[in-house]
């Protein structure tokens, strides 16, 4: 069973940690803006923890849908790595000898 | 509004013997929704770009019938399809009819076994490849605005497409039309024939003379299109250098290696890795000396996707490249589909964020020309910011243009706070879009790949760009329109009537 709805909870986001000069983030791959740059022409609106989550969320979703969209599947470049990485496979260097100057 | 209220009465009343009430539109709502585009623009003088009334016709005869009575009355027409392009083509600059052909979005045919669809201009991309896919086939026009544009401003707009290096560009993908000109006629262009025919050397090449008009010589109204498998696979890895030579000289061989899958390569130049790193959340956590970043992107069976990629791969460790990782190399691809969606704010030079809308000023340069246009075009959107916080420089990408690595859609992004844009600041943005149009022009690039250039500021260089040919340009309009109705006070083209325009 839910534990159900707790107003404080959801207005209680992690502490933000510092990631540069100019931004924060709050839970895993969510990044604010830093709250001092957001004092004078746009302020920083106030979120509860789902409704976050929930726009973290349906990036990805699109994301995904955007793929499968234009292609039956995507292959990482981790796995072509991979392949470049097996004994013999990556001594070869492309033959830029017919290359023009980069 | 251009024309007085006793006409616009008199306009609807004749329009309401061709199309249902329904179809025609002459509320405040109605006409402010049909009279701007994304581009940022003075939004205090939004009232000067009010057309009269719209009208949404559901058939070829219906858009010719609207067009002849403009024609007789001497109203202006502007077509409109998704309003989605950046040189303002759908904007009304003088009033008039909007022709809106959202409602023309039927797919009127699959041909499965030569390859083609034909359909109303109205249809989104994105939706027509959803019935696509239900047949393992897909219409590879891809622009930033793949969710909401249409095939018929496509057209008009002679489009770039994100994979047109792999597929071709919407001048390669459409093979014929029907089209309806300013005199209300009804025309069929294609090569030759035109209908699924793909290649033709009989007469002239008609098809290509109603692309890229902006709506300034009639309007498509359905279309033929060509049809593709839809790619088994996707590989689209991102690289980061430490340097912009190199990220550069890596961009140069991904595409000359004449690999057959490679769809495109972008390179981004340090101004936009260092607003990604300010803003982008995929970016934030990238270590400093990520100063420049390369992306590739191959589509095909998976059978020549994989020993593309590794061909590719090696081509960016050679150059010193630096794999970005699965997240960001699928993530950020996936995006480029959708970049309309994209919330925009940019920083006072104090750093306070401010709204800002997107500008994207675009040409198409040579490859040993990107980076001399890239420090240019830089130093004229910094002279702009020093003066005003108006203007936020978001960096510039270079896109393929085609497999072989000849030429560049070369794109400066710039954030305006479009409130803020009065006639001083205006004056001051137009003067630098004829500087950054100048700069293409000095390298021998053209004005525009991808947008078009009929706006204030870049519009002055079009006829230094094409030469004589601006000339033909005046008497094909002046031939085609005689009234000059469709879509006045684009690309000069009222220097075609003399004295000035029937429609001023």
């Amino acid at each position: 069973m839910s534990d159900g709805y707790r107003y404080v909870e959801q207005h209680t986001p992690p502490p933000p940690q510092r990631v540069s000069e100019v931004a924060v983030t709050t839970f895993e791959h969510v990044f604010e803006v830093d709250p001092r740059l957001m004092q004078r022409w746009v302020l920083q609106q106030t979120f509860p923890n789902w409704d976050t989550l929930r726009i973290m969320n349906s990036r990805h979703d699109h994301l995904d849908w955007m793929h499968v969209h234009f292609a039956t599947r995507v292959i990482q470049g981790s796995e072509i790595l991979a392949e470049l990485d097996q004994p013999g496979a990556g001594t070869h260097r492309v033959d830029r000898s017919a290359a023009p100057p980069d | 509004m251009t024309i007085t209220a006793d006409r616009v009465e008199d306009v609807v009343a004749a329009l309401r013997d061709v199309l249902r009430d329904d179809q025609v539109l002459t509320s405040k709502a109605d006409r402010y929704h049909r009279s701007r585009v994304p581009a940022p623009f003075p939004v205090h003088r939004w009232a000067e770009r009010l057309p009269d009334l719209a009208v949404l016709p559901e058939t070829t005869e219906e858009v010719a019938a609207v067009v002849r009575i403009a024609n007789q009355m001497l109203v202006p027409v502007i077509p409109r399809d998704g309003g989605t392009g950046l040189t303002d083509g759908a904007v009304p600059l003088r009033g008039g009819i909007v022709i809106d052909v959202k409602r023309m979005n039927a797919i009127h045919e699959i041909d499965l076994n030569n390859r083609t669809c034909t359909v109303g201009t109205g249809i989104n991309m994105l939706k027509l490849n959803e019935e696509l896919a239900r047949h393992g086939l897909i219409y590879p026009d891809d622009p930033a605005s793949y969710p909401c544009s249409l095939v018929g401003g496509r057209i008009g707009t002679s489009g770039w497409s994100l994979i047109g290096a792999r597929y071709g560009h919407t001048r390669d993908l459409v093979l014929s039309f029907d089209h309806v000109l300013p005199t209300g006629e009804i025309i069929h262009v294609g090569d030759g024939i035109g209908g699924k025919i793909t290649k033709s050397s009989s007469g002239y090449q008609l098809k290509h003379l109603f692309m890229g008009h902006q709506g300034t010589l009639g309007i498509a109204t359905r279309a033929t299109l060509k049809l593709f498998p839809k790619p088994e696979a996707e590989l689209s890895p991102f690289w980061a250098f430490d340097n912009y030579d190199d990220a550069y000289a890596c961009t140069g061989a991904l595409a000359r290696a004449g690999v057959a899958t490679f769809a495109g390569a972008v390179l981004f130049d340090e101004h936009k890795v260092a607003y990604l790193r300010r803003d982008d959340e995929a970016y934030i956590p990238q270590p400093d000396d990520v100063r420049a970043l390369v992306c590739a992107v191959m589509y095909g069976y998976e059978d020549e996707v994989r020993p593309a990629g590794r061909r590719l791969m090696r081509i960016a460790r050679d150059h010193g490249a630096r794999y970005l990782g699965d997240e960001i190399s699928a993530g950020d691809w996936a995006a480029r589909h959708d970049r309309y969606a994209t919330p925009l704010h940019g920083r006072t030079k104090a750093g306070q964020v401010v709204p800002m809308s997107w500008h994207c000023e675009d040409a198409s340069i040579n490859y040993t020309n990107l980076p001399a246009v890239t420090r240019q075009w830089h130093a004229i959107v910094a002279a702009l910011r020093r003066r005003t916080d108006v203007f936020d420089d978001w960096g510039m990408f270079a896109y393929t243009n085609g497999s072989t690595g000849t030429d560049y859609l070369t794109e400066i992004d710039v954030g305006i706070w479009e409130q803020r844009l009065d006639d001083q600041v205006w004056e001051m943005w137009v003067r630098a879009k004829r500087d950054l149009a100048g700069v293409s022009l000095a390298h021998g690039g053209s004005i525009s790949a991808c947008h078009g250039s009929c706006r204030e500021g870049e519009v002055d260089l079009v006829p230094d760009e094409l030469g004589k040919g601006f000339d033909v340009m005046l008497d094909v309009k002046r031939a085609l329109d005689p009234n000059n109705i469709m879509n006045p006070g684009k690309y000069l083209l009222d220097r075609a009537y003399e004295p000035p325009g029937a429609v001023t």
